[in-house]
C-alpha cells in the first residue's frame, strides 16, 4: 500500500536576475493506494497528475508532506534507503518509442534488470533467460520472435508490452500507467488495457493509472477511486462508477461534459457544463498563467471558470472533503466515500448514456 | 530449466555479435567509396604494423645513387644518402600511426567519459568538470609544445600521443556532454534508473550506444588532426628534426635539401605527402560509415 | 457578419458558397524498396458540397496520404498513379501543376497541418507570417487581410489584435490550433481540411475547438474534412463519415447511421474497442491482430481480412465490391449477403 499526505511541489523556475518564478504543480495531494487495488488521477496537462506520478515512482523530489511505502516513511531514510522501496513502484510512459534504448535489443533490455534481481534471488542465468520469456508471454508477445529484435523493428503496440512487461522484471507491487496508450492505434490500446487488467489480477499487482480520458480510467478500475486534479489540488475523489455517474465538483462535470458523444450510439448527458471561458483564453494555459501571474490563491481554483460560482468562491478557500461544513448533510448525501472541494455541490448528469437500440 | 535453453543462453551472445558484424559488412557494401576507404586503412594498419619488420635496419645506402629519379627498384626514388624513400615512409608511418591512435584513444576516453558523467550527474559534479574542460579548451596547445621539446625529444610516439590527446579531449567533452543531457530525459533513462540499475551500466550500457556512431566518428577526426598536427610541428621544425617519420621527411626534403626547387628532389617531399593524403582520404570515407554502422535502424534496412 | 471584409481580400469570388469535391480511383504509390506499394488504393469518396465528412483511420490507414492529394501535395517518394480529384471551381487537382496549384493550395483550398500546435514559424509574429500569406497569394488589400483575420480570431474567441503580436511561444497549444485554423481560411477558402486538429489537446480544449469548427463550417459555408484517428471527434464534428483501412474506403455515410449501427466489420470492431463511460465495461472488446503498413498490406482480396470475425475465402483473392446497404456504402464481401442489395462497380460508388 502507498499513501500520500500533504503532498507539495513547487517548481522555481529559473528567471531573470530579480525574480524567479514558481508553479506550483501540488498543492497538498493525499492519496491512497491501496494493495492490489486500481485508483486513476484525471485532470487536464500541467494539472500535476504526472508530476505526482513520478515523484510516487521515485523519480522526483517533492518539497512537503509524506509518502509512505508499505508503512515505511520516506522522510525518515536517506535517497539511496529510499531506492529499494521505489524500485516496487514501477511507471510506464506515455511514450512506448522513446521508452526502449534503440541501440539495444529486447533481450539486452530485459536482461539488465533481471540480472539485478538474479543477483537479489540468488537465480542463475538460466533463470533470467526462462524468466525473459516468461514475461514475454505474459503480455502476449511470442518470444521467439520478439527477444533478438530491436525496438524499431516492433510497433508502438508491441513496444508498450515489452515496456510492460520491463516493469514486471523487478516484481513490482504497483505499476503507474502514466497516459499508457496515447500513442498507440486506437484498435490496439484496448489490448493494452486488458492486460493491464489482467496484470492487476493475476499477480497482484495495484494500478495507478494516470490519464485525462475517463472512459479508459473506468475500464481499468471502475472498482477503484478516482481522483479529480485541478491545478495541483484534488477537487473530487470518490468510487469511479459515481464519480462519472454523479460528479459534484464544476470542473469534474465540464470534463466529463467535454468528452466527446458517439452520436448514434449514445446521447449527450441532460445537464452537460461548460466552463466559462475556455482553459486558453489568456496568452498561455490558465494554470500556468495565473500561477506565474502571482494571482492570488484564496478561493477555489476553479472560481474564474466556473459556471456556478458565488462570492463566497472567491473569498473562501474550499478544501477536500470539508467543503461545506455548515452543510455537513450535503457531503454525508452524496456519500459511498466520494469527497469534492465545491461550496456548491450540486449533483448533475453530464456522462453520454448509450441509446438503447431498437 | 532444461539443457535447450541453457544452449540458447550461451549461443546468444557470440551470434548477436556475429549478426553485428554481418550489419557492418552489409553497410560497407552499401557504397563502393567506403570499401576502398577501408582497404586504404587496412593498408596503412599493415604498414604501419608488419611493414617495418620487413626491411632489415639499417637501411641499405647506396652511395652512387643520391636522389634517384624514380624507378622499378625505387618507385619514390632515393633520399640524400640513397636510401629508398618507400622503405622511409613504410617506416616511418608507424610513429605516425601509433601517434594517432594514442592520441585518439586518449581524447576519446577522457573526452567521452567526462562529457558522459559529466552530463548525466549535472550538479556540481557538472559544474567541476565543466570548469576543467573549459581549462582545456583554452590552454594554447603549440606553446606548450614547443617548452616540452626542451625537455622531451618526442622520440617515443607515446609522449606525442599523449601529450596531443591531453590536450584536445576538450571539445569532445563539451560535445558529448551536450549530447548526454539530451539523452538523459529520453524514457529509456528514466526507466533505467526506475528499475534500480546501476549509474556505470546507465552511463556505459543506455547512454554509450546512443552517442557511440558520434563518439567513433569524433575518434577517426581526431586521428586526423593528431596526424596532421605532429607532421605539422616536425615539418616546421618545432620539434626535434630526429627519428623516423614524415614530418622529419618533410622537413630535410624542404630545409635541407631545397626538395620545392630541385625537381630531381621532388619524390622524395611528394610521397609523405601523398602517404598523407591517402591517409585522411581512408580515414574521411570510413566515417561516413559510422552512422550507419551504430544504429541497428540503419544497418540492417 | 465574418462576410462583410471578405470580398477585399480578393480571394477567389467565382464560387460562392462551398465547393464540393469528387475522388475518383485514386491511387497514391510510394516508392519503397520493394517497389512502389500502394498507400491509397483506388479509392471513391465524395464530399458533398456544405457538408462537414470525418475520415476516420488509424497510423497507416492512408487517411493523410488521401487529405494531401485533395491539394495534389504527396510528397516523393510517394505519387498519385491514377484518379481524379475534383473540386468545384478549380476541376481536377490531379492535373494542376506549378503557379496554379500553389494558388489554389492556400487560397481556395485551406489545409490545417496535423502539428499545427507548431507549424508557426517561431521568429516571427502570427501578424508577419499573415502578411507573408498574403503577398505570396497576391493579395492586393493587406489592410483588409488583417482586419478579416482579426475577425476570425475574434470569433474563436481571442483577442485578435494580441494574437497576430504574439509569438508562437506565446500562445497556448488551442490558440495555435485557431491561428492555424484562421490561416486556412484567412484567403476565404471554401473547402477547408483538417488534419488531426484535436491531437495533444485537452478534452475541454478539444470541445471548445470542435465547436468552433462547427459553428465557422456553417456560417461560411465551407466544405470540410476532418482527418482523425478517433471516432468521438467525428461523431461531435461531421455530418458523415468515412472509415479508412490499408488503404481504403472500407465503410462511409451519414455518422449517425454508421455509429448506431456499423456494418463494415472493422468498424464494428473499431467502435466496440473504444471504452464508454456508461453501460457494461465488458462490452469493450479489443480488436485482434494489428493494422497492416506498407510492407504487409495485401495489394489483392480484403485489406482487413487478417483481423476479420467474418472471413471467407473468397475475402483472399477478390477485392470486396462496394455495396449500398441502409444508407452506406460497405466493402465486404459479408455483406453481399444474398439478393436485396445491389453491389456497384468502381464507377457508380460515389452516387
Amino acid at each position: 500500500m502507498i499513501s500520500g499526505r500533504g503532498i507539495v511541489k513547487t517548481f522555481r523556475q529559473r528567471g531573470d536576475v530579480l525574480g524567479k518564478r514558481e508553479v506550483k504543480a501540488l498543492r497538498g495531494v493525499d492519496f491512497t493506494i491501496p494493495r492490489g487495488g486500481a485508483i486513476s488521477f484525471i485532470g487536464e496537462s500541467g494539472c500535476g497528475k504526472t508530476t505526482l506520478g513520478r515523484i510516487i515512482a521515485g523519480l522526483e523530489t517533492y518539497d512537503e508532506g509524506e509518502l509512505t511505502i508499505d508503512g515505511v516513511a520516506m522522510s525518515s531514510l536517506r535517497p539511496r534507503a529510499q531506492q529499494p522501496h521505489f524500485r516496487r513502484v514501477q511507471l510506464i510512459h506515455q511514450d512506448p518509442y522513446s521508452a526502449l534504448n534503440p541501440t539495444r535489443t529486447i533481450h539486452q533490455a530485459l536482461h539488465d534488470p533481471l540480472k539485478l534481481r538474479a543477483r537479489q534471488l540468488g537465480a542463475s542465468s538460466s533463470w533470467m533467460y526462462q524468466r525473459a520469456r516468461e514475461l514475454l508471454q505474459l503480455v502476449d508477445l511470442d518470444p521467439d520472435h520478439v527477444l533478438a529484435r530491436y525496438p524499431h523493428q516492433l510497433s508502438g503496440g508491441m513496444r508498450q508490452r515489452v515496456v510492460i512487461a520491463r516493469s514486471l522484471t523487478v516484481d513490482p507491487d504497483v505499476l503507474i500507467a502514466d497516459e499508457a496508450v496515447s500513442m498507440i492505434d486506437v484498435s490496439l490500446r484496448l489490448g493494452i488495457l486488458s492486460l493491464l487488467r489482467d496484470l492487476r489480477e493475476r499477480l497482484g499487482v495495484s494500478l495507478l493509472y494516470i490519464t485525462h480520458d475517463v472512459a479508459t480510467a473506468r475500464y481499468i478500475g471502475a472498482d477503484g477511486d478516482m481522483y479529480v486534479i485541478y491545478r495541483g489540488q484534488i477537487i473530487e475523489r470518490g468510487p469511479t462508477e459515481t464519480v462519472i455517474a454523479n460528479p459534484v465538483h464544476p470542473y469534474t462535470q465540464s470534463l466529463l461534459s467535454a468528452i466527446p458523444v458517439l452520436y448514434g450510439m449514445e446521447q449527450p448527458g441532460p445537464e452537460q457544463v461548460k466552463p466559462l471561458n475556455p482553459a486558453d483564453a489568456g496568452t498561455d494555459d490558465s494554470g500556468a498563467a495565473a500561477a506565474q501571474a502571482g494571482i492570488d490563491d484564496t478561493g477555489c481554483l476553479f472560481a474564474d471558470r466556473c459556471p456556478f460560482r458565488t462570492d463566497r468562491c472567491t473569498a473562501e478557500t474550499p478544501v477536500l472533503g470539508l467543503a461545506a461544513p455548515e452543510h455537513q448533510d450535503d457531503v454525508a448525501e452524496t456519500g459511498g466515500g466520494r469527497v469534492h472541494a465545491c461550496f456548491h455541490p450540486i449533483p448533475r448528469q453530464v456522462a453520454a448514456t448509450s441509446v438503447q437500440k431498437t | 530449466m532444461t539443457s535447450s535453453s541453457m544452449v540458447d543462453v550461451t549461443t546468444k551472445g557470440p551470434s548477436m555479435r556475429r549478426n553485428f558484424w554481418r550489419g557492418v559488412w552489409r553497410v560497407m557494401k552499401r557504397k563502393p567509396s567506403r570499401l576502398f576507404g577501408a582497404l586504404l586503412m587496412a593498408l596503412f594498419v599493415f604498414m604501419a604494423t608488419i611493414g617495418p619488420m620487413l626491411y632489415s635496419r639499417p637501411l641499405p645506402r647506396d652511395p652512387n645513387n643520391f636522389f634517384a629519379s624514380p624507378s622499378l627498384r625505387h618507385p619514390f626514388g632515393t633520399d640524400f644518402q640513397g636510401t629508398d624513400v618507400l622503405s622511409l615512409v613504410v617506416i616511418g608511418s608507424r610513429y605516425v600511426l601509433l601517434t594517432a591512435l594514442i592520441t585518439a584513444v586518449v581524447t576519446i576516453v577522457l573526452g567521452a567519459s567526462i562529457g558522459l558523467f559529466a552530463g548525466y550527474r549535472r550538479g556540481r559534479m557538472d559544474a567541476v568538470l565543466m570548469r576543467i574542460t573549459d581549462i582545456n579548451l583554452t590552454i594554447p596547445g603549440i606553446p606548450i609544445l614547443l617548452v616540452l621539446s626542451t625537455v622531451w625529444q618526442f622520440a617515443s610516439p607515446w609522449e606525442m600521443g599523449l601529450v596531443l590527446g591531453l590536450l584536445g579531449w576538450g571539445a569532445l567533452a563539451r560535445a558529448v556532454r551536450s549530447q548526454t543531457l539530451s539523452l538523459r530525459e529520453r524514457g529509456f533513462i528514466e526507466a533505467a534508473r526506475g528499475l534500480g540499475l546501476s549509474t556505470p551500466h546507465i552511463v556505459f550500457r543506455e547512454l554509450l550506444p546512443p552517442i557511440a556512431p558520434y563518439i567513433a566518428m569524433n575518434l577517426l577526426m581526431s586521428m586526423i588532426l593528431a596526424v596532421w598536427a605532429q607532421v605539422g610541428l616536425f615539418f616546421l621544425g618545432v620539434m626535434p628534426v630526429i627519428g623516423e617519420n614524415w614530418g622529419v621527411m618533410l622537413n630535410r626534403a624542404v630545409f635541407d635539401f631545397g626538395a620545392m626547387t630541385t625537381a630531381a628532389r621532388l619524390p622524395y617531399m611528394l610521397a609523405p605527402l601523398l602517404a598523407l593524403m591517402l591517409l585522411t582520404v581512408a580515414i574521411v570515407l570510413v566515417v561516413d560509415a559510422m552512422d550507419e554502422i551504430f544504429n541497428p535502424r540503419l544497418r540492417e534496412e | 457578419m465574418p462576410l462583410a471584409t471578405r470580398s477585399a481580400t480578393g480571394g477567389t469570388s467565382d464560387t460562392p458558397g462551398a465547393a464540393g469535391v469528387r475522388i475518383r480511383g485514386l491511387t497514391v504509390v510510394y516508392k519503397t524498396p520493394a517497389g512502389e506499394l500502394p498507400a491509397v488504393r483506388d479509392i471513391n469518396l465524395e464530399l458533398p458540397a456544405g457538408t462537414v465528412t470525418g475520415l476516420v483511420g488509424e497510423s497507416g490507414s492512408g487517411k493523410s496520404t488521401l487529405a494531401l492529394s485533395l491539394l495534389n501535395a504527396v510528397q516523393p517518394p510517394g505519387r498519385i498513379a491514377a484518379g481524379q480529384v475534383e473540386i468545384d471551381g478549380i476541376g481536377d487537382v490531379v492535373g494542376l501543376r506549378g503557379e496554379r496549384l500553389r494558388k489554389v493550395r492556400g487560397g481556395q483550398v485551406g489545409y490545417v497541418f496535423q502539428a499545427a500546435q507548431n507549424s508557426l514559424n517561431p521568429l516571427k509574429t502570427v501578424g508577419k507570417q499573415l502578411l507573408d500569406l498574403g503577398r505570396s497569394h497576391d493579395v492586393d488589400n493587406l489592410r483588409a487581410l488583417v482586419a478579416e483575420a482579426k475577425q476570425l480570431l475574434g470569433r474563436m474567441g481571442l483577442d485578435g489584435a494580441r494574437v497576430l503580436d504574439s509569438y508562437q511561444h506565446e500562445l497556448s497549444g488551442g490558440m495555435r490550433q485557431r491561428v492555424g485554423i484562421m490561416f486556412a481560411l484567412v484567403l476565404n477558402a471554401h473547402l477547408v481540411v483538417l488534419d488531426e486538429p484535436t491531437t495533444a489537446l485537452d478534452m475541454i480544449t478539444q470541445a471548445n475547438i470542435l465547436e468552433i469548427i462547427r459553428d465557422i463550417h456553417a456560417e461560411r459555408g465551407l466544405t470540410t474534412l476532418v482527418i482523425t484517428h478517433d471516432i468521438g471527434v467525428v461523431a461531435e464534428v461531421a455530418d458523415r463519415l468515412a472509415v479508412m483501412y490499408g488503404g481504403q474506403v472500407v465503410e462511409q455515410g451519414p455518422v449517425r447511421t454508421v455509429l448506431g449501427d456499423p456494418h463494415h466489420p472493422y468498424t464494428r470492431g473499431l467502435i466496440r474497442a473504444i471504452p464508454r463511460l456508461t453501460g457494461g465495461i465488458d462490452e469493450a472488446q479489443a480488436l485482434p491482430g494489428r493494422p497492416p503498413n506498407l510492407m504487409t498490406l495485401p495489394t489483392q482480396g480484403c485489406v482487413f481480412r487478417e483481423r476479420c470475425p467474418l472471413r471467407m475465402e473468397v475475402c483472399e483473392t477478390v477485392d470486396p465490391p462496394r455495396v449500398h446497404l441502409a444508407g452506406r456504402l460497405v466493402a465486404c464481401h459479408a455483406m453481399t449477403g444474398p439478393s436485396d442489395v445491389t453491389p456497384t462497380g468502381h464507377e457508380g460508388a460515389t452516387r
